[in-house]
Formats: C-alpha cells, structure tokens, sequence
C-alpha cells in the first residue's frame, strides 16, 4: 500500500473519531474564542494600536489551539495502546505520521474559520482585500506548525515526558516559522500589499516542505520501536 | 508485498530495557501447523518475547528469521502476523465493526467491510458489533481483538493472554479457533497464565524464567 493511501486511511480513522464525539473541535474552538476575547479586551486601545497587537493574538491562538488539538489527538492513540492497530498494520511508518499530521491540519484549519474571522471583528480590521492572502498565511504557518508538533507528538507514545517534551523541542523548533508568519501577518494588516508579503510566504513555504520532509525521515525511526 | 513462511525461528535473541534483562539469549523454532503455549512468572520474558516476534519492538542482540526472510522485511512480514496483545488495541470511539474495517483497509484486503462483516458473523459478535467499543465488557473487546489477528489469514498468529475474560463458553470457542488455525497451516504462539488452557490447545508448552527457556513439554 502506498504512503498515501494509508495516511489518508489514518487521517480518515481520525477525522471519523472526532465527527462522532466532536470533542476536539468543541474544546479547541471554545479555547480559541476565549484567547482572541481576552486578548482584545486586554490589548485593544484603539483602531491603529490594534493593527499591531491582533497579529500576535491571532498566532498565539493558533499556537495554543494547536498544542491542544494535537496533543488531544495523539492522547486517543494511546488510550487503549490503540497505536498498535497502527504499528502492527503493513504500512510504512511515515505513514502514521503524515496521516495524523493530515488529520490534525484539518481539525485545526476547522478552528481557524472560526478564529481569524473572530479576531478580524474583534479588532476592527476590514478584511477586504487581505483575506485571501490572510489565509494563504494561516495555511502556510498552521502546516509548519502542525507537522512538527506531530513529529515530536508521536515520540509521547513511549515516554511519559510528552508534555515537557513538547515544549522543549516543539516551540523552538517551530519559532522561525510563527515568528515569519506573525511579521507577514503585522505587514499584512499594516497595508503592505501582496507582492511585498510574497517574500514571507516563500519562506514559509520553504519551513513547511523542511518540517515534512524532516518527519517523514525521522518518523521511521522514531516510530520503529515502541 | 505479503511476504510467506513457514516457520519461524529466533537465535541467541535477547532483549533489555536499561539495566533490566528481559530476555537473555533464547533459542526457539516454530513450525507451520504448530501451537505454542508460553508460560512462566510474570517477568520471565514471555511477552517481550511475542513484541520482538510481533517487531513492534527490536532485539538488543540475537535474530528472528520468518522463513527466508529478516525484520529488515518488517512492511511485507507485517502483513502475514496476527497479534492479540493484553491491552486489546482497539479504539474506544470506533465500533467493534469499524476498527476490524480500519484493519482490514491497513492490511488492502479486498472487500474490507464485507470481509469485516463476515467475520463478525462467523465469531459471533453481530450482536455488539455496532456499538463503540467504549461500552464492551471486557469479554466482548477481547472477541473483536481476536478477530482483528484473523482478519488477514496470518502465517503467525500470537496472542498474549487470549482467554482474559472470556466466559467458558467464549473459551471453548477459542480452542476451536486456534484448532481451525492449526490445520489451516498458522504458526500460533500463545502466552497464558492458564495450565489447562495451555494443555488443552498446545502441541508444546515453554516454561520461561527470568528470560530463558526453563523447560519445554510436548
């Protein structure tokens, strides 16, 4: 069976989970309506401040959305040892990875069409003509993301220290990339117009085909033995 | 590609975790149309010995042959090994029905859900086989785990404690199909806690201690 088709087996595995409990989206959306309400009362002062601090909101939700979702999402694999119905199955381990990171893109972009119409209202920044470029960011940063919390997800299987080793090696590693996507964004709001983002999104383009590549390489290993 | 054999033997096979010795160098073949019991305190190695033939985990030392071929081959040998382990592996959130579907689509066996459906009927668990596997006794996940191991005709069949929780009807029906395997040609390697069970359904039973073969009764 081909890489593909079984990540999209071990993505739809996922996805039919959480139509059936909606337990994931329920308690990442809420979270995110929370942050990007806190985040605006706290921060908001005036329509001009709010083009320089809704940015920041908006990527640290998508950031802490993300932590929660994913780390939900791998948490089902380990109730019951349920990973094994994976790992015993004749698949390349890549697969399992690419197909939960596929699973946890969809979920968290799911949030997301909740979250940057929120926090575009919340700030008061008219959308008309940066919201195809907004998303074009969302998507790019959410991918770079959402692959390297899954890598380093999957290693939780075997250790305890899942949480600790999120934190450690998943925020540095994905800084370069949040941090590319929260100046383009800032740009973004400030009026910048398309072309002089395009720059930003090549770069994320290039973190998120590195993070990929990179986790379908170390995931055989790191998935090998349990 | 599905990999066959007909037997499977390991050499010198030892494993660790850290400090702690697991397996300590164990020597063992096993024949098509044979079934295996495994016995021994708990510690003794029993089920690391079916996670190294099951290559969900790898030897520190020592080598496993399936046949011709080695664990380098792991993608082709996953498809002809069947593996009951103790924790059943099966999702909560999924039906009985869909995760032997989830298994079979894995394994590219045509007819995934026809196949699935058969096998519910034939083991006997139409009854619950649409409910999530959250709401099973712990009998009824046993079942389905069993019959997930079977979905795809498995050369080697390995089952860690199978008849935990099953009620004596539902163990005799076990024998049954470990009979059934027998003939059909599987190399079945039990571990069990349970004398009787072990005498009723193996050709040979293994005693282990502290990662060794202490005894071995035919």
């Amino acid at each position: 069976m081909s890489v593909l088709r079984a990540a999209w087996l071990v993505a739809l595995k996922d996805l039919q989970l959480e139509l059936r409990t909606k337990e994931i989206l329920t308690s990442t959306g809420l979270f995110a309506v929370l942050v990007v309400t806190l985040g605006s009362l706290a921060f908001y002062t005036d329509p001009v401040s709010s083009l320089t601090v809704a940015p920041g909101v908006l990527w640290i939700s998508i950031l802490f959305c993300g932590i929660l979702l994913i780390g939900r999402s791998w948490a089902l694999e380990r109730e019951n040892d349920a990973v094994f119905a994976l790992l015993l199955a004749p698949i390349p381990r890549s697969a399992i990875y690419l197909g939960k990171t596929l699973s946890a893109l969809i979920l968290l972009l799911a949030v997301e069409l909740l979250l940057v119409p929120l926090c575009l209202i919340f700030f008061q920044i008219e959308p008309s003509g940066i919201a195809m470029p907004l998303l074009a960011l969302v998507f790019l940063g959410s991918v770079g993301f959402v692959s390297t919390a899954s890598l380093f997800s999957s290693v939780g299987i075997r250790t305890q220290a899942r949480d600790l080793m999120l934190s450690v090696l998943v925020f540095p590693l994905v800084a370069p990339a949040l941090l590319a996507a929260a100046v383009a964004t800032r740009e973004l709001f400030a009026g910048a117009a398309t072309a002089e983002i395009v720059g930003w999104m090549r770069i994320l383009g290039a973190f998120d085909l590195l993070f990929i590549g990179f986790g379908i390489w170390v995931s055989r290993h790191l998935l090998a033995e349990t | 590609m599905k990999l066959d054999f007909e037997e499977v033997s390991v050499a010198g096979l030892a494993k660790s975790y850290g400090p702690t010795l697991a397996l300590a160098g164990v020597d063992l073949r096993f024949e098509a149309g044979t079934v295996t019991a495994i016995q021994g305190a708990n510690g003794s190695g029993k089920s690391t010995l079916l996670w190294l033939l099951a290559m969900l985990a790898h030897p520190t030392r020592g080598e496993i042959r399936y046949g011709a071929y080695g664990i380098g081959r792991a993608n082709g040998l996953r498809a002809r090994i069947g593996f009951v382990a103790h924790q059943l592996q099966l999702y909560p959130g999924l039906s009985g029905h869909e995760n032997l579907v989830l298994s079979a689509k894995l394994h590219d066996i045509p007819y995934a859900e026809k196949r699935a459906t058969d096998l519910c009927e034939a083991l006997g668990l139409a009854d619950y086989w649409n409910r999530t596997v959250r709401t099973y006794s712990r009998g009824q996940a046993q079942r389905v785990s069993i019959a997930r191991a079977l979905l795809h005709e498995p050369r080697l069949l390995l089952m860690d404690e199978p008849a935990t929780g099953l009620d004596v009807e539902s163990t005799a029906s076990l024998m049954g199909l470990i009979e059934q395997e027998r003939q059909r040609g599987a190399i079945v390697i039990i571990v069990t806690h349970e004398a009787e069970f072990a005498g009723a359904v193996a050709d040979r039973i293994l005693q282990m201690e502290r990662g060794r073969i202490a005894e071995l009764r035919t």
